[in-house]
């Protein structure tokens, strides 16, 4: 099962540095020492719980831009004016996350509504084919949609409880 | 020296920012560190500022870990962008503009002021130490990242306001000594490294942009203060070359002044819809206003733009109130207010001091920029040509977003200038949020290799009060003189023996020299003596003191000295007492207390 080892030792090399040094020193001809030395306890004693970054995004858009107050509240009863003066608010902010944290860029250059040639080893998760699709590639076409892509992914990490990893915004208390 | 980087420091009033350069790359880049920071308890996120804010919270808070840095567990307190947050709800436990503290000298900055006017239960903490708590969270940043070049090791550059005097740099460099900054740490002023930053940007290109007998305005309006400075260019043996001509006074005015203004106008705008705000609310107005503001003041400006307020509770829309802030408001609270057209001639409005001022921060009460900018320019450009007004314009700091700003300041200044003069700003990109930090690591990086430097030595002059002999008479303070001790513009690394008559002190107490400095009497000459203190050219600063110690058990009580003043390599401002009868010397320090009364007579 040496593919199973591969995958354990990717995972542990990736988020264990001592691990990581002594494959370092296996791939380079060293020997290994074969009692380790006594290392002086690690700062925390336990790695922290973490927090899925699907909660950590969602956290930060009601944080900065109240997103899951917004689309949480039921919309009847209100004018479409009452919607639009929050939603503008809330979009706004949004946008900013989102701009931070994926600093996304269109995935297309060129402006949507020109032609646009796609070539003949293209990458099919980069660019979709719609219409009448027959024969093969290169191709040349109307850009109906530039797409858009991360060029990051910088979510905050969390060094709270595992009780609080899935509170998305703490209920608030004022006190006096 | 094992520095492998030049590491660019912008502590600002209100947002930090850190840039580094290695040493030996062949094409260098400066970068901006990324700042890991609580951005909410528990949640640390990766941003390119710190925001210069300080939250100190209860005990229970901290004890559960909510604070926690991945390098420090069960801290008291955060910096960053969670401390800004709190400080919108918890403004008594939350400290903002330490900076601003930094040269309040009528305050000791060492005592535990801040949050100023907190209740006894919070643990406040002095204007140094929030200083040196914003540092160390940068320098934690930095070593987290480059564990093989820690800090201290490396070539530091931190910057300044040009307006600091020397007692405030002075606490500026114990606040980053204290932190862990290196002890060659270099201070540059803020906006010198603005220029640097275009210098970096432009390449060889700026010697084409600018010629000899330009004259450079850097205008650069921060989020709590404004600093002024004029560089020339002049033609040194065919070379162009800047010199630092002039810097204005500390002016406690910026955007935030500005957004809060805007606030205030908008909220009248919300009572006459007869909505009130409260507390929380207001907050986010006055954020809100950042955004309109910048709106409403650019290039092609909406006749209005929506602010919107959401509600508290999670029914979002329900509780949303908004209203159309007219252009007009805004042009006429920000323009009129802080950017008001106005002559040459004109001075700030000064309200006269009630004499039981409140000990709180010495904010501006004429907050017009353009005024400030005017008598700076006349304070400085005294009895020569108009020909000699700014032909450039440098803009720094995030007011200056706002199209129509800039515009005011250069039509504003245009029209002060005779005709066929024209001032213009200068090309290129701007960045107006992190030019500081990146052109103090550029600096850093020329310092050690050699290149264009802005030259200029101390941008005041420095005068200690000396009492004059005569009869006392019960009931008058002995008039004060002041004599010259640093000449505008003196040097970094150079020592000036100030000519005077004997001065004498008494061995074994501490002795204390009131001192002063003049950002506007660049012609006085060491040894030189005003009869009088003038308040509106001479502003007092911290009082020198030391205790002369005899050193060979002589009998003596009385020492005859006079003064050398040093400013050393690193531009830190040092004078020394020199005994004309002994070669016994004894260095005065900073006495960033109470003034005490002036024991040294002539």
């Amino acid at each position: 099962m040496r593919l199973l080892l591969a995958i354990q030792c990717f995972v542990k090399v990736l988020f264990d540095s001592s691990f990581g040094d002594k494959v370092r020193q296996l791939t380079e001809g060293d020997a290994v020492p074969s009692s380790p030395q006594p290392k002086a306890p690690e700062v925390s004693p336990s790695p922290p719980p973490g927090r899925s970054e699907a909660i950590a995004l969602v956290a930060a858009l009601q944080r900065e831009a109240r997103f899951v107050d917004l689309v949480t509240e039921s919309l009847d009863g209100y004018s479409d004016a009452q919607i639009g003066a929050a939603a503008r608010e809330v979009l706004s902010n949004c946008g900013k996350v989102l701009d931070r944290v994926f600093a996304l860029r269109p995935v297309a250059e060129v402006a949507e509504g020109e032609s646009m040639q796609v070539p003949a080893e293209y990458d099919t998760g980069r660019v979709r084919i719609t219409g009448n699709v027959s024969q093969q590639p290169p191709f040349s076409g109307k850009l109906v949609h530039a797409g858009w892509a991360a060029t990051q992914c910088e979510l905050s990490s969390w060094t709270g409880s595992a009780a609080a990893a899935l509170v998305v915004a703490p209920a608030e208390v004022e006190v006096g | 020296m094992n520095a492998k980087y030049v590491i660019g420091i912008d502590l600002g009033t209100t947002n930090s920012v850190v840039s580094y350069v290695a040493l030996d790359a062949e094409n260098p880049t400066v970068e901006l560190l990324s700042l890991p920071q609580l951005v909410a308890p528990s949640t640390i996120e990766q941003r390119d500022a710190l925001p210069s804010f300080l939250y100190l919270a209860p005990q229970h808070e901290a004890e559960s870990g909510a604070l926690d840095v991945p390098w420090d567990q069960g801290r008291q307190y955060c910096v960053g962008e969670h401390a800004r947050r709190q400080g919108a709800e918890m403004p008594d436990r939350t400290v903002a503009a330490a900076k601003s503290w930094l040269c309040h000298s009528r305050v000791d900055r060492r005592q535990p002021l801040l949050p100023f006017g907190a209740s006894s239960e919070v643990d406040t903490i002095s204007p140094v130490m929030a200083s040196q708590r914003y540092l160390e969270h940068l320098i934690e940043c930095w070593d987290a990242k480059f564990p093989e070049s820690p800090i201290h090791e490396q070539q530091v550059v931190l910057t300044v306001p040009a307006s600091f005097d020397a007692a405030a740099r002075e606490l500026t460099r114990e606040a980053a000594r204290a932190a862990g900054l290196p002890a060659d740490l270099v201070l540059l002023e803020e906006p010198q490294a603005a220029l640097y930053a275009w210098l970096a940007e432009r390449g060889d290109a700026w010697r084409e942009d600018l010629s000899a007998g330009d004259r450079l305005l850097v205008c650069d309006v921060g989020g709590g203060t404004t600093d002024l400075t004029l560089i020339d260019v002049v033609d040194e043996q065919g070379e162009l070359e800047l010199r630092r001509l002039a810097v204005g006074d500390h002016l406690l005015v910026g955007g935030d002044n500005m957004d809060l203004t805007l606030a205030h106008g908008v909220a009248e705008l919300f009572a006459d819809e007869g909505v009130k705000l409260d507390a929380w609310q207001s907050v986010s107005l006055w954020h809100a206003c950042r955004d309109a503001k910048e709106a409403l003041l650019s290039h092609d400006a909406p006749e209005s733009h929506r602010v919107s307020v959401l509600g508290r509770g999670s029914k979002v829309i329900g509780g949303t109130v908004s209203v159309d802030v007219p252009r007009e408001l805004a042009a006429d609270l920000l323009v009129s207010g802080f950017f008001p057209e106005c002559e040459l001639g004109d001075k700030p409005q000064r309200r006269r001091a009630s004499g039981f001022q409140e000990l709180g921060l010495p904010f501006e009460s004429d907050v017009a920029i353009t005024r400030h900018l005017a008598a700076f320019l006349t304070a400085h450009t005294k009895g020569e040509s108009k020909a000699n007004y700014p032909t450039h314009l440098l803009f720094n700091g995030g007011v200056f977003k706002a199209d129509a700003l800039r515009q005011l300041v250069i039509s504003t200044l245009g029209g002060w200038l005779p005709e066929q003069h024209s001032v213009k700003e200068l090309p290129g990109q701007r960045d107006l949020d992190f030019a500081v930090a990146r052109g103090a690591a550029f600096y850093g990086r020329m310092k050690h290799h050699g290149g264009m430097r802005i030259r200029g030595g101390t941008a005041r002059s420095y005068y200690v009060g000396i009492e004059t002999a005569g009869l006392a008479i019960p009931g008058v303070p002995r008039p004060l003189r002041a004599l010259c001790v640093v000449p505008f513009g003196m040097e970094e690394g150079t020592e000036v023996e100030v000519p005077s008559g004997e001065i004498g002190v008494v061995i074994g107490e501490p002795v204390h020299f009131r001192f002063f400095s003049s950002a506007v009497r660049s012609h006085d000459q060491p040894g030189c003596v005003l009869p009088q203190i003038d308040e509106e050219e001479l502003d007092e600063t911290d009082s020198l003191e030391t205790v002369l110690e005899a050193g060979d058990g002589s009998e003596e009580t009385y020492v005859p000295v006079r003064f050398l003043a040093k400013i050393t390599e690193l531009g830190v401002f040092e004078l020394w007492c020199v005994s004309t009868s002994s070669d016994h010397r004894w260095k005065l320090e900073f006495s960033i207390r109470d003034e005490a009364p002036d024991r040294a007579q002539v």
